[in-house]
């Protein structure tokens, strides 16, 4: 396993009335897409702020690559790149002029910074439109810039505040293959959203956050079996040569298998992991002589782990 | 370093932005012009006024104690070299004279404009009156000019009211965001000066002898009005400066820059010494424009000049940010920044000279910026002193600056770091 960068440690944020972060913690590790996934008003933006030294927290602390964000904020605003929920740009410059701005408010300059400006520019797929002012952008190009700024210094781990809210789904699928891209790449990330599939497609771990505190902590696989909930296999099969009803037992003791049930010629079979008892099951089938027409596995979703944690669907 | 590039990003993106510009240099130019003219004080490129003796001809049917007053300022002394005023009776006639060439514009102040502006004293509903002006429309300049003069009239001939008016009135009216409406002012100026009636209420009427007379005095009104306006919307475009560093927390750039590996005193020095570079760098265009185009001159002392203005906008710039900082939001720091620079400009001297003020509102007019950066500036501009003697103006801005830099970064400080 490689090594973690990021270690939030009992994080918590308390304003005025609200106490917007009651306690949360997680890891992060070296070249993970790490996710958090709640509603609106969870404590995402909050979570974030303290990572990035914005927001002192009320109470723990969290250490990136190896730098607290109490003590070392210098040292910790190095490491990271931070891209805000809001657009934080300035409009009446151009792109290029934005990045400039902003490559030097992390002390960088001359050739090097040209050549990241560049280089950004071209991840984000705006090297055409960079003279142009911000405020003639549409949502999706100003979305796209307010990344770039976050890459400009080559952070180790990028933060990344709901990146894709408010704009249309080709600019949505740009940015998630940029995220994507960009892990490839070797780079850290922590993503914040409030959509499921997005969470699900990009990230190698989630933590589910909701009023506050982190509910629920793993992968998509491992949170979904945490709570109760199983891969769901249908198979239909043949039954003209042989009797299905007489395999449901024999299915029902696979190891992993929870509950087996036959519905018409159609098995259902709720399993702990589809992949491990898929072989065995085959081979029971096969050795009845039972030919399988079909078959489909339903893995269970983060929506369903929201519903089932919290009582509430994850969009209202 | 840090500091410079947040400064110059702040002053370049205002200087590129039109509509601002009007605000910073625009407005205070064209209302100095249309007082330099209302005074018949008109010097423009050259040492001759090229506008001279224009010949006007002035219609009043009107029998009592205000038509005299329109008329005795017309023939005064004062506008001698710029109108030629002949009086006429009969209106039709008078147009005439403009179709043929004889004459640039027609005043004309209707029957009963008297009894209609000042009410019996039983208190009778005020009517609208309006003296009309009838101009020759291939003129250009003789109409504004005639224009400005009988607007001047009208305020009062008091120099207070017509740029206390024309500022703060549409200022207040969008009283929304600063930098814009000011911008507005210099498209609303020439709309007003193009119509051609003039409505009165009466209280702009109290004239009498003693306000009259302020026209007569030989004062160089380009040398004090200018200097005034400079440092009246100074005053505006330091507290939209200071405004500016709440815009940057709204819209999500300072909680940004906070996210950079640079310090927050150093993001509030490049915020407040942006603000300090536009004023430097619109009072310094302001100065050079007025050279040029109205041929003022700004003294002998190269070195007090420098001295006097960078350090009124060091006081101003500090003092916008300090009362910024105190402020809820960008709507109150609006309604502070406009109220504080329409006092301030009212009292310190920024419309009239404060020479004969005395006891509670000369003590008054000392607490503002504007008062001492006029008697520096006026010190300079009209008595022609030198780098000593404004010493004690320099001083005293210098302090204002100090105290006000030392208490706003803090202040900034202690509100941003959450
Ligand atoms: N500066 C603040 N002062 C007071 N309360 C705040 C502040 N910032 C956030 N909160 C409150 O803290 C809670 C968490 O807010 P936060 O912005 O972290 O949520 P979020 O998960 O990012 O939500 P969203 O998806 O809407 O961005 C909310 O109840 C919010 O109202
Ligand atoms: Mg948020």
């Amino acid at each position: 396993m490689s090594e973690t960068i990021l270690k939030a440690q009992d994080l918590h944020k308390r304003f005025d009335k609200v106490h917007a972060v009651q306690g949360v913690s997680f890891d992060i590790r070296q070249g993970e897409i790490f996710s958090l996934l709640g509603p609106n008003g969870a404590g995402k933006t909050t979570t974030i702020s303290m990572l990035s030294c914005l927001l002192t927290p009320t109470k723990g602390d969290a250490q990136i690559d190896g730098y607290s964000v109490r003590t070392q904020a210098d040292k910790v605003k190095q490491v990271i790149g931070v891209v805000p929920q809001e657009i934080s740009l300035y409009p009446d410059l151009s792109a290029r002029e934005n990045l400039a701005f902003w490559g030097r408010m992390y002390g960088m300059g001359g050739a090097q910074l040209k050549e990241r400006i560049e280089a950004v520019l071209d991840i984000v797929g705006l090297s055409q439109r960079a003279k142009e002012k911000v405020e003639t952008y549409s949502g999706g190009m100003k979305r796209r810039i307010n990344i770039a700024v976050g890459l400009l210094h080559q952070p180790k781990i990028l933060f990344m505040d709901e990146p894709t809210v408010g704009i249309d789904p080709q600019s949505r699928r740009r940015i998630l293959d940029t995220v994507l891209e960009l892990n490839k790449k070797g780079l850290t990330v922590l993503y914040t959203t409030h959509y499921m599939e997005e969470a699900a497609e990009l990230s190698h771990r989630i933590g589910i956050i909701d009023h506050g505190k982190l509910i629920a902590l793993g992968t998509q696989e491992e949170l979904t079996r945490t709570v109760g909930e199983y891969d769901t296999l249908h198979i239909s099969v043949d039954g003209s040569k042989t009797d299905p009803g007489a395999l449901v037992e024999p299915i029902g003791k696979i190891k992993g298998v929870h509950r087996a049930s036959l519905e018409d010629s159609s098995f259902i079979i709720q399993a702990e992991d589809a992949n491990t008892v898929l072989a065995g099951i085959i081979a029971q089938l096969d050795k009845a002589g039972a030919r399988v027409l079909n078959l489909r596995v339903d893995e269970p979703n983060l929506e369903a782990v929201f519903l089932h944690l919290t009582g509430r669907a994850l969009r209202d | 370093m840090k500091v410079l590039r947040i400064a110059w990003k702040d002053t370049l993106t205002r200087f590129r932005d039109r509509k601002a510009l009007i605000g910073l240099l625009a407005a205070p130019l064209i209302i100095s012009a249309l007082i330099g003219l209302a005074f018949g004080n008109i010097n423009f490129g050259g040492s001759e006024p090229p506008l001279s003796h224009i010949p006007i001809i002035l219609v009043n049917e009107d029998d009592g104690q205000l038509g005299q007053v329109y008329e005795d300022v017309l023939t005064s002394d004062a506008l001698a070299d710029l109108l030629d005023v002949t009086k006429m009776d009969d209106l039709q006639a008078a147009r005439i004279q403009i179709e043929q060439g004889e004459a640039r514009a027609v005043v004309h102040i209707p029957t009963g404009f008297s009894n209609q502006i000042i009410p019996a004293s039983t208190g009778a509903s005020v009517g609208q009156a309006s003296i009309k002006i009838f101009t020759d429309p291939t003129s250009t300049v003789a109409p504004v000019i005639v224009k400005s003069i009988i607007e001047q009239i009208s305020a009062g001939i008091n120099t207070v009211n017509l740029a206390a008016e024309i500022s703060a009135q549409q200022a207040m009216e969008y009283a929304g965001i600063l930098g814009p409406e000011l911008a507005r002012l210099a498209e609303i100026l020439p709309e007003e000066l193009s119509q051609e009636n003039f409505d009165f209420e009466t209280q702009k009427l109290s004239l009498n002898k003693s306000q009259v007379g302020e026209v007569q005095q030989d004062i160089n009104a380009f040398a004090y009005f200018v200097p005034g306006m400079a440092v009246y919307f100074l005053m505006f475009s330091m507290f939209g400066g200071a405004r500016s560093i709440l815009d940057e927390e709204s819209r999500g750039t300072l909680p940004r820059l906070m996210t950079t590996p640079t310090p927050i005193s150093e993001i509030i020095l490049g915020k407040m010494g942006g603000t300090f570079l536009t004023g430097v760098l619109q009072f310094t265009i302001l100065m050079l424009a007025s050279r040029y185009i109205f041929q003022l001159s700004w003294g002998n002392s190269l070195l007090g000049l420098a001295m006097i203005v960078l350090l009124t906008v060091f006081a101003a710039s500090g003092l916008g940010a300090l009362l910024t900082s105190f402020t809820r939001n960008q709507l109150q720091a609006n309604v502070v920044g406009m109220t504080v620079s329409l006092v301030f400009g009212a009292l310190g001297g920024s419309f009239f000279s404060t020479q004969n003020l005395t006891g509670a509102l000369d003590f008054a007019s000392r607490l503002t910026i504007n008062r001492w950066a006029m008697d520096g500036l006026t010190k300079l501009t009209i008595s022609g002193a030198g780098f000593n003697e404004v010493l004690t103006e320099a001083a005293v801005l210098g302090v204002i600056g100090l105290v006000t830099y030392a208490l706003a970064i803090p202040a900034f400080q202690r509100r941003f770091v959450k």
